[in-house]
């Protein structure tokens, strides 16, 4: 195995012990995001109280690359108000997107950066990020009524 | 030529593949040991056919039948030279049944628009198989939505062999068309052609064979196989890419519509209306593309002084020792019939849970190149009930250290992500 190898320790953390992952049947809004091309699918839920994401899990089928960002992910997220977690979410995008920013929007998401230079596998960080952005522009709308 | 050593598990060739593989300049491009197991997706190309591409744009290169001059005569020579070449190759009739396209894709979209859309009538049946290639099923899709004619189905045994027996109506009254591929490109299944032209023919059903996966890598006959269509792609047999074949039976390819319509493809052209040009230039409008048709035919040149027979035996060992290595790991499932004369050089395969994505990245990060996901081929997927699969694909330049590479990958890839 060559020591560029994108299969970090705390990736390999994620996905044999993935953190918030199971039914969201409970959760108070969940969206989907998919990849077609391969078939893989994760789905987003987050529990949401005074302006807070109490609670963010995750549950989907995907690559080991997909689900321990799916992971991270969740980690970071739980506890942040809306306004943060859209920047986290924002500023996450614009790091993993540019490989020239050094450094990620939260410590904790160092060990993607990686995976920054595998252009094929980007979309497998994204899958859960995206969806819960999806999850993040519904629910400020909905704080606005 | 030097003796294979005697504990060679693979059988001995005849032909010295081992000092063929210095002919494909990729192999000593890297400062790392390349181990290329995608052919199925597309084939590395040896020095003479990169280098009939240079010859030809440096020292040949012009007009094709569009010229009065010596260079433009020499290259419209060239062209015509490598269709009296590519029929040859499939031993086809005339070299006015081949018909250069861009890949094998655009030649089943000519046979689907060109000539079943304006002949299929409401009722009508098209069959293909559960195993085809997305470029093999969404044309037939489309124009049997059009017409309000049925695509229809052959369906699989479970070894991934075609299931003949249950594709009732396949040779029946309302059957239109079968088109079919001569090998999958995820079981390595090697279809009986041949049989299914003879029962077809029987009920005057036109035949179509996609032969992306056979045509340079084993013998491939269609006077033999008596099909009335079959394609090809270039670079899936060691030749350039943006370059491929329709092959028709003359009567067929009359009844052939073009689909483009442009400069070089017609005879008169009046503000009334026009004619065409005779048939193969009738499908080639605009410039053909020269070099692609030049490498094309160098590398079935090529292929040919190795000999097919010879490819397809080597090629045939490296899968079967292949198939042996990989299903003593604990946790694989290999899909597609075990490995003998209905088998080509692929072999598609999962572990335990690991999603192949995973498989084909740790797998490179061996300097192995396989293949991950669904291959073109949805309805085989579904089939199978997976959302995709790794590949590995060989060729006449895969050796034994291949698959060696391939087996640690995947024994690593268990130990990494598994419970290996």
């Amino acid at each position: 195995m060559s020591n560029t190898s994108v299969y970090k320790a705390v990736l390999l953390d994620h996905f044999h012990n993935p953190r918030n992952k199971g039914e969201l049947d409970a959760m108070g809004m969940v969206r989907r995001g998919s990849n077609p091309r391969c078939g893989d699918e994760i789905e987003v839920g987050i529990d949401c109280h005074n302006g807070a994401l109490e609670a963010v899990r995750f549950r989907g089928r995907g690559c080991s690359i997909c689900l321990a960002s799916a992971s991270m992910m969740t980690e970071c997220i739980s506890g942040l108000q809306i306004a943060q977690a859209r920047q986290l979410v924002d500023g996450f995008q614009q790091w993993f997107g540019n490989s020239d920013e050094a450094t990620p929007p939260h410590e904790n998401l160092a060990a993607l950066g990686t995976i920054r230079q595998h252009p094929a596998r980007k979309k497998c960080v994204l899958l859960a990020w995206q969806a819960l952005a999806e999850n993040l522009d519904e629910i400020e709308p909905r704080k606005r009524e | 030529m030097e003796p294979v050593p005697a504990n060679s598990p693979l059988s001995q060739d005849t032909v010295d593949f081992e000092a063929l593989r210095a002919d494909f300049p990729i192999f000593a491009a890297g400062s790392q040991p390349l181990h290329y197991l995608d052919s199925a997706a597309s084939a590395q190309k040896p020095a003479v056919v990169i280098e009939s591409i240079r010859q030809c744009y440096s020292r040949a290169y012009g007009p094709v039948h569009r010229g009065l001059y010596p260079l433009a005569e020499n290259a419209s020579e060239d062209y015509e030279g490598a269709r009296q070449t590519i029929a040859k190759f499939i031993n086809a009739g005339r070299a006015q049944q081949i018909v250069f396209t861009r890949s094998a894709t655009e030649s089943i979209n000519l046979v689907a628009q060109g000539w079943a859309e304006p002949r299929l009538q409401p009722g009508d049946e098209i069959w293909v198989s559960r195993m085809e290639h997305h470029s093999n099923f969404l044309p037939w899709q489309r124009v049997c939505e059009k017409r309000g004619a049925r695509l229809r189905m052959i369906p699989l045994d479970g070894s991934g062999r075609l299931d003949l027996a249950k594709a009732e109506g396949l040779f029946g009254k309302k059957s239109r068309l079968i088109a079919i591929t001569q090998v999958s490109n995820v079981l390595g299944t090697i279809n009986p052609i041949r049989d299914i032209v003879a029962s077809a023919r029987q009920q005057h059903i036109p035949v179509l064979v996609d032969a992306a996966q056979s045509v340079g890598h084993m013998p491939v006959d269609v006077q033999d196989l008596d099909c009335d269509f079959l394609v090809a792609s270039a670079h899936k047999m060691c030749g350039p890419t943006g370059i491929g074949f329709l092959y028709g039976k003359s009567d067929r390819l009359a009844e052939t519509e073009p689909l483009l319509l442009g400069g070089g493809m017609v005879d008169e052209v009046d503000i009334d209306g026009s004619s065409w040009a005779d048939i193969p230039a009738r499908f080639e409008a605009g410039s053909p593309n020269l070099a692609g048709a030049v490498g094309l035919a160098c590398a079935a040149d090529y292929l040919h002084g190795i000999g097919l027979q010879a490819i397809e035996q080597r090629v045939g060992e490296l899968a079967r020792l292949a198939y042996e290595r990989l299903s003593k790991v604990s946790g694989i499932r290999l899909y597609g019939p075990e490995p003998g004369p209905q088998r080509s050089g692929i072999i598609a395969f999962n572990i335990d849970d690991i999603h192949p994505h995973d498989v084909a990245h740790i797998a490179a990060e061996h300097g192995v190149a396989i293949r991950a996901g669904h291959h073109c081929c949805q309805p085989l997927m579904q089939h199978l009930g997976v959302s995709s699969t790794a590949r590995a694909s060989f060729n006449l330049y895969n050796n034994e250290q291949d698959i060696a590479a391939l087996e640690q990958a995947i024994l690593d890839t268990r130990r990494i992500l598994g419970q290996g």
